[in-house]
């Protein structure tokens, strides 16, 4: 991961040797990069104390004892009533939960975007108007119709009707990507597509998907974080046996058996944080890249 | 002709429930949330007798009661109901008998013979319209102060009487540099405590006044206000570290001697016993600090309806084995609470239950838990005015009586 | 058929999940939640109409009323602080320094994580009695105090500044993006004219950054109205009510403490207001100017 992955390498002004400024600006970047890391530090470390040496309350001091102990009771064995899993089993359901939502809300998105930067059919302004407020409207208005809705079609308490849910919230900000960056894509080349008679499919399967790898990077990422890491839905939709991990991480945090054991609190924090974080490290350039491509200007 | 009809249905039941246990599992997926260490020991016992007798209990625990509720309210509203769920003894299941969404227990009832063991009070509780929609399991007891032995006798101090001896020992702890109250910061806690004052220092008129009789003249009356002025004076006796801590954790604290008084409902008693100790030794109880008054509140389970026969059959094998006298004592002395059941024999719960029973058998000891009288909107915004009062120092007495004022006036 | 009316026929098909999850999923359960507002529904919608009556007992609803002001108190410190932190963040990364890529995952990286995550992980750090406050008191501070959790008139600073940790990374990748669309030749016009470096960012960068920072504000302002698990986590709303959110509120009346009618009017005023804010904005920034050609 270099700068040379960047659309364009740094512009700011050329730096002038090392100055009073220069060393100014490093030490800003080095107290800043710790706030952000001090978080992750702290879980890191406190998982690998006992309980004994938590009490104490050095939160900062490095562990005297490393172990893994905490680890393993997260992810195999801390408990939620009687039921002492651990926390793998939400992992597996938070896959089975990932991937459909996935790709359903990023296909749709996409289409939708695609009709409604170039085709515009009639009420497609309306269309446009009303997803975009629906972006911003809490999700809490739509619940309690959506439960009764969806157990009339039997879809409630299912991992399909999770999917539909993150699906139809997944929606608005998957458009807004799409027609965003299809209308930085040059109007001609889509006329010039018309002209030589390509239809509605045609123009988008072979004109423009293949053009659009950099936004389908930035909605997979913002939609596998955004999704990985939802409470709301999963709680209400997808029912006990499907639970994601974000639910199931909240159920064994909060109940606790005498003392509230912080490190395996951590542990299990952290194993619910890293496939969103994998896929942070291993794209973020991408990220960034996907941003600079035009993605979601306003 | 109507008792007639009844025994024959529960002749029909009991005969439904002896065929039941004949065949393999019948599954229950049971929602609940007892997750804490005592609990879950006193949830298991009726795991284990349910599946003892054929059953399959599928467990469905979910921390935190409002949560548990939610998710339990919404899997009905849902058309996908559990097995059974449980609710606080009280209104909190109203709305759904009211739709006809919960089965009639009746023919159970009338098998088992609920009405002959149940006291009338529960009885009450658990009917609606001459049915039975629930299975009481537990009588609890709230309003209990529990105080580590052995930090009060080093601080010379004797266990209090009266709120005057508490405020006194309180004062003691403080100097001597322990936490004087453990607290929790959960609202609910808050508004627990706030109750036992009610009951403690108002009394168990004043109680009745305001909670059942919704009178406006009591909340503004002077004996209220002494209620607010000293549940703002034990504000000074919490510590820093109740945000974020749980009831059982402020418990611990009393447990593990770094607290020395905690108000909690005889449920702690199950943490005191996870911990291997014995309540009433170690860990010491106070019951009904003042005047002396039980307040009573406790937990049911609900059976929502279903058309699958196997589910029916679950729902009645698993409302006859709470009920069973043998499940009943090992349960209540897991969970800290008092049987359901009149005719068992109690001699064998420990010493604080002993002395919670006999305010129970006291005429006027008792008064019904607040979820019996008010809905849980009112307790919700009664709760939430509490908590604000708690958590800012600077709110006086007076301002949280006009508040609860205000609340009464806007139901 | 008519190529001009395939062409809208394709169209209109492709968009019709759109169209459903709109009119449905959107729409229906918005007219559905208004129409329960205006009843006395409990756990259950019923159909017995009370007019305005939950609207005046949501107002005069302490716990409303906090929570809106503390949505304000949130917002506007979550995402100024954001913007702010994230600008400084972009700029300094974009002074061709070293190890850029190791500091830009840094700053990232909390993004990546839930609210939940995200609440939790501040609620450890910041308990008096176990974080912060108490490492420096062992170090030897003892009078060192830092409880702004567990203080009502705090809390709520705490939220914000756990939610600017989390998502100022954001606003950081964003602009960086922005900065290095800008045209190189702007620094060496600058330096030849002599232009302070501060000058040539505040009067000609942000200006050219416009587009990049209402994109930033649109996305924190939808986490704003929404933020409900980093509340949940972190606080649970407390100390007392103090830290309590409008989403919040909706949700636990509405599963709760089982009073449809009261929620229902609370997300509907949230929604009017949502929409009065918004409304204009987005008028102006996608609809003012139809692309002129097609």
């Amino acid at each position: 991961m270099t700068s040379v992955d960047l659309a364009a390498g740094p512009s700011g002004p050329r730096p002038k040797r090392l100055t009073a400024g220069r060393v100014g600006l490093y030490a800003f970047l080095v107290i800043a990069a710790l706030f952000f890391l001090i978080p992750l530090y702290v879980m890191i470390i406190t998982s690998l104390k006992p309980m004994s040496e938590i009490r104490l309350g050095n939160l900062f001091a490095l562990p005297s004892d490393p172990s893994f102990y905490a680890w393993a009771k997260a992810w195999s064995s801390a408990c939620t009533g009687l039921n002492c899993d651990g926390i793998h089993v939400g992992m597996l359901n938070s896959v089975k939960i990932l991937i459909p939502s996935v790709i359903v809300s990023i296909s749709v998105g996409a289409v939708t975007g695609y009709a409604l930067s170039f085709w515009r059919p009639k009420g497609s302004n309306f269309l446009f108007a009303v997803l975009l407020l629906g972006a911003f409207i809490p999700y809490q208005v739509f619940l309690y119709p959506l439960v009764r809705m969806l157990s009339i079609v039997s879809l409630y308490n299912s991992i399909p009707g999770v999917v539909f849910v993150h699906s139809i919230f997944g929606l608005p900000l998957m458009t807004l990507l799409f027609r965003n960056f299809y209308a930085g894509i040059p109007i001609d080349l889509f006329k010039a597509a018309r002209v030589d008679g390509g239809g509605f499919w045609a123009i988008f399967l072979r004109l423009m998907l293949p053009l659009s790898t950099p936004i389908i990077v930035v909605a997979a990422i913002l939609q596998i974080t955004g999704i990985w890491n939802d409470f709301l839905f999963g709680l209400i939709f997808a029912g006990r046996e499907n639970f994601p991990m974000t639910v199931q991480l909240n159920n064994i945090v909060n109940s606790s058996f005498g003392e509230k054991e912080y490190n395996v609190n951590m542990a299990a924090t952290i194993l619910t944080a890293l496939v969103p974080l994998f896929v942070y490290f291993v794209s973020g350039r991408w990220f960034v890249r996907g941003i600079a491509s035009g993605a979601v200007k306003g | 002709m109507k008792h007639v009809s009844k025994a024959l249905l529960g002749a029909a039941a009991s005969l439904a429930i002896l065929a039941g246990s004949a065949f393999a599992a019948e599954k229950a997926e049971v929602i609940h949330w007892w997750t804490s260490g005592g609990e879950s020991a006193a949830v298991k016992v009726f795991a284990d007798q349910f599946n003892a007798q054929g059953g399959e209990w599928v467990d469905a625990a979910i921390a935190g009661g409002e949560a548990a509720r939610a998710a339990g309210i919404n899997r009905i509203v849902g058309g996908n109901p559990p097995t059974a769920m449980q609710f606080n003894t009280g209104k909190q299941f109203e709305d759904l008998v009211a739709q006809g969404l919960l089965g009639s227990l009746d023919e159970v009832a009338a098998a088992d013979g609920w009405a002959k063991f149940l006291s009338p009070v529960l009885v009450k509780a658990v009917s609606r319209d001459g049915h039975f929609y629930a299975v009481p399991v537990n009588i609890h007891s709230n309003n209990w102060l529990w105080y580590n032995a052995d930090v009060l006798a080093k601080n010379g101090i004797e266990p209090p009487k009266t709120w005057d001896e508490l405020f006194a020992a309180l004062d003691k702890l403080k100097a001597a540099g322990v936490i004087p109250m453990a607290q929790s910061g959960d609202a609910w806690t808050q508004l627990l405590l706030f109750n036992d004052v009610v009951l403690g220092v108002g009394g168990r008129d004043l109680f009745l006044k305001i909670f059942q009789d919704n009178d406006m003249e009591a909340i503004k009356s002077p004996e209220f206000k002494k209620v607010a002025e000293t549940f703002g004076k034990l504000r000074e006796y919490g510590d820093a570290g109740q945000q974020g801590r749980q009831w059982n954790q402020a418990t611990g604290l009393v447990i593990d001697g770094k607290a020395g008084f905690n108000f909690m409902g005889d449920w702690a008693k199950g943490e005191i016993i996870a911990a291997g100790l014995t309540p009433g030794k170690e860990v010491g109880c106070v019951p009904g600090l003042g005047n002396q008054v039980y307040w009573i509140g406790g937990d049911v389970f609900v059976f929502p309806k279903t058309d699958n026969a196997d589910a029916q059959k679950a729902q009645k094998l698993l409302a006859h084995v709470m009920l069973e006298p043998d499940t009943q004592v090992a349960f209540n002395a897991k969970k800290g609470s008092v049987p359901v059941r009149a005719d068992v024999d109690t001699s064998k719960l420990d010493v604080c239950a002993q002395e919670g029973l006999k305010l129970l058998a006291k005429p006027d000891g008792a008064v019904p838990g607040t979820d019996f009288l008010q809905t849980p909107d009112t307790l919700g915004s009664l709760q939430d005015a509490i908590g604000q009062f708690w958590t800012t120092p600077s709110q006086t007495p007076d301002e949280l009586v006009a508040k609860v004022v205000s609340i009464w006036e806007s139901k | 058929m008519n190529p001009r009316l395939k062409r809208f026929w394709s169209a209109q098909l492709a968009l019709t999940p759109a169209w459903l999850i709109v009119i449905f999923a959107y729409i229906g359960t918005i007219l559905w939640t208004v129409q329960i507002s205006f009843t006395s529904s409990k756990v259950f919608p019923v159909s017995n109409y009370v007019g305005f009556a939950q609207y005046s007992r949501l107002f005069a609803s302490d716990r409303w009323m906090i929570s809106v002001n503390n949505l304000f108190i949130f917002g506007g410190l979550f995402i100024v602080g954001c913007l702010v932190i994230g600008f400084l963040l972009a700029v300094f990364l974009d002074q061709r320094i070293r190890a850029e890529s190791m500091f830009r995952t840094i700053f990232l990286y909390p993004y990546a994580l839930s609210f939940i995550v995200t609440g939790l992980v501040w609620q450890w750090t910041l308990n008096p009695t176990l974080g912060i406050q108490q490492t420096v008191r062992n170090w030897g501070f003892e009078s060192f105090t830092f409880d702004w959790l567990t203080r009502g008139d705090r809390a709520i600073y705490v939220v914000a500044l756990a939610g600017i940790w989390q998502s100022s990374g954001l606003v950081m990748a964003i602009l960086l993006a922005g900065l290095r669309g800008v045209d190189g030749e702007l620094w060496k016009a600058a330096k030849v004219d002599g232009i302070p470096t501060w000058r040539v960012y505040l009067h000609v960068v942000i200006p050219i950054l416009a587009p990049m920072f209402v994109t930033a504000t649109v996305l924190l302002a939808t986490a704003v109205v929404k933020v409900y698990d980093l509340v949940v986590a972190l606080t649970n709303g407390g100390p007392g009510i103090s830290t309590e959110v409008p989403a919040k509120f909706v949700i636990e009346y509405l599963f709760q403490r089982q009073n449809l009618g009261l929620a229902t009017a609370a997300s509907t005023v949230m929604m009017i207001t949502v929409l009065c804010v918004l409304a204009p904005w987005l008028y102006w920034q996608y609809f003012r100017q139809p692309r002129s050609a097609r």
